[in-house]
């Protein structure tokens, strides 16, 4: 029985593996996303799995300094970004719709075989013997991570660059969490401060980008070249 | 030898009438739901049944141009999906016809039933037929390899394809379809199922626009009891599937034999997991709208990624 595994598994354990899950897919949905603000708001929901798992590692390892990350990613990334980004797409008027450049069948695609990637890497890090939450949530952190950085490729509006970044770092976060348990707290205040900072920087850099080119498309920033 | 011949001869005779009787009104109830969450008060649950005696009393119209396969593909297709649905466990984890064959065959039932439909569709000669034939082909095409890669995902965990071996598996297992390979699985059998029975992000069973029609476009030539035939077989087919998603992932309630209180109270599950599930559907169909046809096979490539996941996810976690 090879789904007897999951069965056995610790209720926290069991819960992590879940969401992380979860998290993936959402992650994948983004993919085929064509809607700014759609997309806007599955990263919000992306945000709040994640803000739930590092609720759950806290309350099973009994690390509190977690639910303090736990309520910075629920206010920060579930919240106030979307917030802002949806004032930003409202403000700056930008054709809703996104274009990526590889079309969404062979994006989606794509995004399968890069999650396979990170299935295999994480295999070589996982030991049976150690006790630990979330079993696949290294796995699903790492293709988090690369799901994050095709999308960044494949898009080519300024403000869904800064979202597939945001939710690059989301993998980032999840890598930190599922690993050792939570970063020292004040690490982690550094990332979210710098989330936040970079969130509304980018957001008027991409608003700037617009007033000078009358466009977020950012291959029309090659005019720079003379 | 003979008592196990009239086990299975009672077991087969009991799903039959079970299927038959009961897939008008799992369309019946869609469509009412539907109705009542779009505030109309729709034309009542036991509508199906009444269309279906209608036709079977009508005569009917057979194009000049069709062959005999116009005429062979509803006994056919209804016969076909009969058949498929004998084979899935619906109130007992043991298929009354599982000896003949698993998932494996049960899908390619179907296939059959609608490779006669698409050449129905064709061989009526009218436009219509070969539009719909050529898209129902195209939307099976792209969701077939998704569901064999979910099905082959909870074939893995049972050690079998055969039904009657992943049921009994299932069985009290009742929330192992939280498991992640699982829910990607479920997923993607979940996105097939609204592609093959034509429901609303994929098609919209209630038209007759040709710019949209998919299902209906094939079987525009079919009058009287012909197209009773097919239309019971269609809802028949939507029984079948949505029997294979819960009873696959959701075994709860599933019992081990048909026989004694156990049957009555396996009914009742069947019946309730139907409803939760044609409940799922109808808010589905309410809050999307139809996808343009072009837009079909990033639906079903999400399947075939969700698919493949499930499958990777088995063996590496």
């Amino acid at each position: 029985m090879l789904m007897a595994p999951f069965l056995n598994l610790q209720l926290g354990d069991r819960i992590v593996t879940l969401m992380a899950a979860l998290v993936l897919v959402l992650q994948i949905a983004m993919v085929t996303q064509r809607w700014i603000v759609v997309h806007i708001r599955i990263f919000a929901a992306q945000s709040l799995f994640l803000a739930m798992i590092a609720a759950t590692i806290a309350w099973f390892n009994h690390a509190p300094h977690l639910y303090v990350a736990a309520a910075l990613t629920l206010v920060v990334k579930v919240i106030l970004v979307p917030i802002l980004f949806q004032r930003l797409v409202r403000r700056m008027k930008i054709n809703e719709q996104i274009e990526p450049i590889v079309n969404v069948p062979l994006s989606v695609v794509i995004a399968g075989g890069l999650t396979l990637v990170g299935y295999v890497v994480a295999a070589s890090f996982y030991r049976p013997d150690e006790p630990g939450l979330g079993h696949n949530a290294l796995a699903v952190a790492i293709s988090l991570f690369l799901i994050g950085f095709f999308n960044l490729l494949n898009r080519r509006k300024a403000l869904t660059q800064v979202l597939a970044l945001l939710s690059l770092e989301n993998g980032l976060f999840l890598a930190a969490i599922s690993l050792t348990y939570g970063m020292p707290l004040i690490v982690e205040l550094g990332v979210f401060f710098d989330v936040l900072v970079a969130a509304m920087v980018l957001g008027i850099l991409v608003y700037r980008i617009r007033e000078t080119f009358e466009s977020v498309d950012v291959s029309r920033l090659r005019r720079l070249k003379g | 030898m003979t008592e196990l011949i009239m086990t299975r001869l009672m077991e087969n005779a009991a799903q039959l009438f079970l299927l038959l009787a009961l897939a008008p009104l799992v369309t019946g109830v869609i469509r009412t739901l539907k109705a009542r969450l779009q505030t109309r008060r729709g034309p009542g649950i036991l509508q199906p049944y009444r269309d279906l005696s209608k036709l079977f009393g009508k005569g009917m119209v057979i194009p000049e141009t069709a062959s005999w396969i116009f005429v062979a593909t509803p006994w056919v297709v209804f016969f076909s999906t009969l058949l498929a649905g004998l084979m899935i466990p619906m109130v007992a984890a043991e298929a009354p016809l599982g000896l003949f064959g698993g998932v494996l065959a049960v899908i390619y039932l179907l296939g059959l039933g609608r490779f006669f439909l698409a050449l129905s569709g064709l061989d009526s000669g009218s436009s219509f037929g070969g539009l719909g034939s050529s898209r129902e082909m195209t939307i099976s095409a792209l969701a077939e390899p998704a569901m064999m890669l979910a099905i082959f995902t909870v074939a893995i965990g049972a050690g079998s394809t055969g039904l009657t071996e992943i049921a009994g598996a299932a069985i009290g297992q009742n929330w192992r379809f939280l498991a992640p390979a699982q829910m990607f699985a479920f997923a993607a059998l979940a996105l097939v199922l609204i592609a093959e029975t034509g429901r609303i992000p994929v098609d919209n069973p209630d038209t007759h626009l040709e710019l949209t029609m998919i299902h209906e476009a094939m079987i525009l030539e079919y009058s009287g009891p012909y197209l009773a035939l097919i239309e019971w077989a269609a809802s028949i087919k939507q029984l079948v599937l949505m029997t294979l998603l819960i009873n696959c992932f959701w075994p709860i309630g599933l019992q081990p034999t048909w026989f004694g209180f156990g049957a009555l109270q396996g009914i009742g599950w069947l019946l309730a997991k139907l409803f939760l599930l044609s409940c799922a559907i109808v808010l589905l169909e309410t809050v999307n709208a139809k996808m343009r046809l072009f837009r079909v096979p990033e639906l079903l490539a999400v399947a075939f990624t969700l698919g493949s996941l499930a499958l990777v996810s088995t063996f590496l976690f």
